[in-house]
């Protein structure tokens, strides 16, 4: 048994490694900029203000590094021949899609890297051009002159994001003729000298057949990497600065709330833990006898009743349900009995209240989401505590029961039942992934504050930080319940063994 | 095919036939067969949504000329106002037609379109409630029983039974196509996994590392190489997108066809020819139970909320992808217990190839198991769908469904009609696909019957 639990863990290690790729896809391919959404520096800001939009990019720069950002994304990568193994390293999105669209036009790394250098010199040397004091001109010459400045800026700015070379060559030609005389320097000049050439060379030298030459690189330190195990010693965590991995629980920052995802997943689960423990408990309550009493007086008008509602009830969407109990039992215009929205008053709990006065304040608040939460386990469990009680009920070691002389009450609750239990495990392994992942639908249709709402705040507000580890704690917990499963098996039924396995 | 005439009641031993044994048990089970007259029902309701729900005319006779708007194409007629004898150009999207003097006229029996404002009943006006028509003079009149909401209006005056009848549309195509490339996924799968177990499926040790290796530079060249053509196309249009899509994986699948040749012919040396093992049925077997283990919902949530503008196609194409193992399961079973079959057997021992055995031979008669999955999986995606309207998280704003339709009537208790009609609807359609799914697995399993 205890080899087969570890060969089961061993087994886990690969499909975690899926579930957790697949969560970094989805973290990589998010819309919108990290950065942007977690800085939270002053925006704007006028253009002319140098010194201010510097500060901006050098917090943003160390922001990236924070994040880990301004790494590789995964250890290895297939790129092609043409585009350096250090490409990544380019922050801006804009920019890095103009020079991967540069290199599949090109394939020369060597040109484009000193044409976008030349671009970006020319962009600062733009600026640095005096414009002529309203002294020695006149006031509309001089206004004429910042147009004229503030014109070349622009074409400058899309230079950099251009790969037509049609395009690129037409906006050199006319930042030439706009910049030949008045008041422009010679050192702007020639930059613009010098980009126009290296824009001729980028051109001229291209080495096309590099893009379609596949290459791997491997990268020791890489997003995923930092992701998985932390920026510190990859076992041990230590030396960990900004992050220590999610393999220690650290699921990094929030775009949201701008708090640590962990912390706010420590505040929800709670809420969805206690909504699945109690409802489970519910449905077994209710659905072992109604199943077994109906299998045990099979055909009985009690079996044909319970079978039918059980099935409607098994068909009903959750949130039909959970509509319809709020519109009966929570509207002032039917029944106002119970409150609509949340689990407890809106003035809070009264000071001091222990954690038994909590729970008696919060009852109303729990009743109709209970109800919704067990009903579709309910029937589930109740159809298949009666297939598989009617199953028992047919073979031998109850007909020797029956033939001892016992009564047929203590056939069927102690030696039927015990037998019968094998989808009640099935249900209980499904308590640890909804346990993390909550019950959106029912979370959000009755406010309550755990998992399920916080994924769906999650979504609305693209917090992907968040999303992302739901999305691997609930497949984590998806795989502890069926590991929890299937020992439990063994445990209810000793005909089934792993050893032999 | 529903009052086909009954078979003989007891067949011979040689006349048995599995297909027809299994319909006979099925139509046995009453329940099953309702579901399966209530399932026909709905897909011809879904089918005719646009005569049954219509503000347009079905046909009608003006100025002296006759009219089909509700089956035309057309954006706009050009018109004789009888009255005025004046021509003008009447658009039909956005036409007044119930106040215009129309000659003669035939209506849909719904006389809305869905999603289409009715100024006049705005704010959640009941099926009971007095409902008011503003007539060609301007006059506020009581709604006259012709142009009633007969299960009523949301606060935008959107009328409820015109959103049911379109919903079904939605609700089926969702459930369908999602199910239908469930099935081929599960189909192929279930039955590689089954047919060649761990050990059926030999090949050289050249030819197997090199179609693995070959996923490489198939990416590279079909994805990595192509990225531009692919995200111009997307930006271009969904058709041409799909055009450089379908052109991206036959490079895709010919690479890897390349690497496979090159290590066919490779595989001669002692070495890289020695025959190894390659277990199917493990590696699927072990997908199975990753995928399985993929929080469904979120992962449905992610992906919608990861693409710019919300689509059906994004939803059906997930859960599609997402819901095959069931049917790759009963496949698999399936596809064990046919594969020891004296029938393959003798194929085998004609020498038809692999391919063609599965396909011609096992498949054929190893899929009716899946229906059952299939019957399942449909209500479930209906239910999925519907959470997700619900949410308000992956469809499109301008598409009415019933979850949609049911979040509104949640937001507005008073409104019980937003509530209990579309909540009907979805309840009646999953209702009748898990009866379908019942009824099948009784009949193609007696042992499992309850």
């Amino acid at each position: 048994m205890l080899k087969y639990i570890f060969r089961r863990i061993l087994v886990f290690i690969p499909t975690l490694f899926i579930i957790s790729l697949l969560a970094f896809v989805i973290s990589v391919n998010a819309p919108g900029d990290p950065v942007n959404a977690l800085f939270s520096g002053s925006e704007g800001g006028g253009n002319n203000n140098n010194g201010q939009n510097e500060r901006v990019e050098r917090e943003k720069a160390a922001l990236r590094h924070r994040l880990g950002l301004d790494l590789p994304l995964f250890y290895v990568t297939v790129s092609s021949l043409a585009s350096p193994d250090t490409l990544y390293k380019v922050f801006d999105r804009a920019e890095y899609a103009s020079l991967d669209r540069l290199i599949n036009r090109y394939g020369n790394w060597n040109e484009i890297s000193v044409w976008s250098k030349s671009v970006k010199a020319l962009r600062k040397a733009v600026r640095a051009v005096p414009l002529p004091d309203t002294s020695t001109v006149s006031l509309t010459e001089a206004e004429n002159a910042l147009t004229q400045r503030n014109t070349c800026e622009e074409i400058i700015a899309s230079l950099q994001f251009s790969d037509d070379p049609v395009q690129i060559s037409s906006r050199l030609d006319e930042l030439k003729k706009l910049t030949a005389g008045g008041f422009w320097t010679t050192a702007f000049r020639n930059s613009l000298g010098e980009s126009a050439t290296a824009f001729e060379r980028m051109r001229g030298n291209t080495t096309v057949w590099k893009t379609y030459v596949p290459t791997l690189n491997f990268y020791g330190n890489n997003q995923y990497h930092r992701w998985i195990f932390g920026d510190g010693h990859w076992l041990t965590g230590k030396g960990a600065v900004d992050t220590e991995g999610i393999i220690r629980g650290d699921f990094g920052i929030s775009y949201g709330t701008k708090q640590s995802v962990t912390r706010t997943i420590k505040r929800a689960v709670p809420w969805s833990v206690l909504m699945t423990l109690l409802s489970v408990i519910l449905a077994y309550l209710i659905s072992i006898p109604v199943g077994v009493y109906a299998a045990a007086h099979k055909d009985s008008l009690f079996d044909r009743f319970s079978s039918v509602l059980l099935f409607m009830l098994y068909s009903m969407p959750s949130f039909f349900m959970g509509t319809l109990l709020l519109l009966l039992f929570a509207n002032p215009e039917m029944f106002d009995l119970f409150p609509a929205n949340g689990v407890k008053p809106v003035e809070g709990y009264p000071e001091g209240a222990g954690f038994f006065e909590k729970f008696r304040i919060s009852l109303p608040y729990l009743i109709l989401p209970l109800i919704t939460y067990t009903y579709s386990s309910l029937a589930f469990l109740s159809r298949q505590m009666r297939v598989s009680t009617l199953e028992i009920v047919h073979q031998d070691f109850i007909r020797t029961a029956r033939a001892k002389g016992l009564s047929e009450r203590a056939v069927i609750w102690k030696h039927g039942v015990r037998n019968a239990l094998l989808p009640i495990v099935t249900v209980f392994s499904n308590i640890f992934p909804a346990a993390i992942g909550g019950s959106v639908v029912l979370e959000v249709l009755f406010g309550i504050p755990g998992m399920g709402r916080e994924i769906f705040d999650a979504i609305r507000t693209q917090d992907y930080p968040m999303i992302v580890s739901v999305f691997t704690l609930s497949g984590f917990m998806t795989l502890v319940g069926y590991l929890v499963a299937d020992i439990l098996y063994a445990v209810v039924d000793p005909r089934i063994t792993y050893s032999s396995k | 095919m529903l009052r086909r005439k009954k078979p003989d009641t007891s067949p011979t031993e040689q006349e048995f036939n599995f297909r027809t044994h299994a319909w006979q048990q099925f139509r046995k089970n009453k329940p099953a067969l309702w579901s399966l007259r209530v399932m026909i029902l709905l897909v011809v309701i879904a089918l005719l949504a646009p005569v049954l729900a219509n503000e347009k005319p079905l046909y009608m006779k003006y100025g002296g000329e006759t009219f089909w708007p509700a089956f035309t194409s057309a954006k706009n007629y050009t018109v004789t106002d009888p009255k005025t004898g004046q021509t003008s150009s009447l658009e039909l999207e956005l036409a007044d037609w119930k106040r215009m003097d129309m000659e003669s006229v035939v209506w849909a029996p719904i006389v809305w379109s869905p999603g289409r404002t009715d100024e006049a009943n705005m704010r959640y006006v009941g099926p009971g409630d007095p409902q008011r028509f503003i007539d060609a003079k301007g006059d506020t009149l009581f709604m006259p029983g012709r142009f009633k909401h007969f299960l009523g209006t949301n606060s935008l005056g959107e009328d409820v039974a015109a959103g049911l009848i379109h919903g079904a549309r939605v609700s089926l195509t969702i459930g369908l196509l999602s199910m239908s490339i469930a099935a081929l996924l599960g189909l192929l799968l279930g039955s590689l996994a089954g047919y060649f177990g761990n050990e059926r499926l030999r090949t050289t040790r050249a030819r197997l590392w090199l179609t693995v290796f070959g996923v490489f530079p198939a990416w590279f060249y079909a994805f990595s190489v192509r990225s531009f053509a692919l995200r111009d196309a997307l930006n271009e249009s969904g058709s041409s997108f799909l055009v450089q899509l379908v052109l991206s994986l036959v490079l895709f699948a010919g690479v890897i066809m390349a690497f496979n040749y090159l290590g066919k012919w490779l595989g001669r040396g002692a070495f890289f020819g020695k025959i190894v093992n390659v277990p199917v049925d493990a590696y699927i077997s072990r997908f199975i139970e990753i995928l399985n283990s993929t929080p469904t919902l979120i992962l449905i949530l992610s992906v919608s909320a990861l693409a710019k503008e919300p689509s059906i196609i994004y939803v059906l194409v997930i859960i599609g992808l997402t819901s095959w193992t069931g049917i790759a399961r009963f496949t698999r079973a399936e596809f064990l217990k046919i594969r020891n079959m004296d029938y393959i057997k003798a194929a085998e021992a004609m020498g038809f190839k692999e391919g063609r055995i599965m396909l011609r031979h096992a498949l054929i008669n190893g899929m009716a198991p899946s229906l059952v999955s299939i019957a399942f999986g449909i209500a479930s995606a209906i239910i999925a769908e519907s959470s997700l309207s619900f949410l308000g998280i992956g469809i499109p704003p301008d598409i009415v469904t019933w979850g949609k339709m049911l979040s509104q009537g949640q937001a507005h208790y008073q409104s019980w009609w937003l509530v209990v009609f579309p909540g009907i609807a979805i309840f009646i359609t999953v209702t009748v696909y898990n009866l379908i799914g019942d009824g099948l697995r009784d009949a193609f399993d007696p042992k499992l019957k309850r």
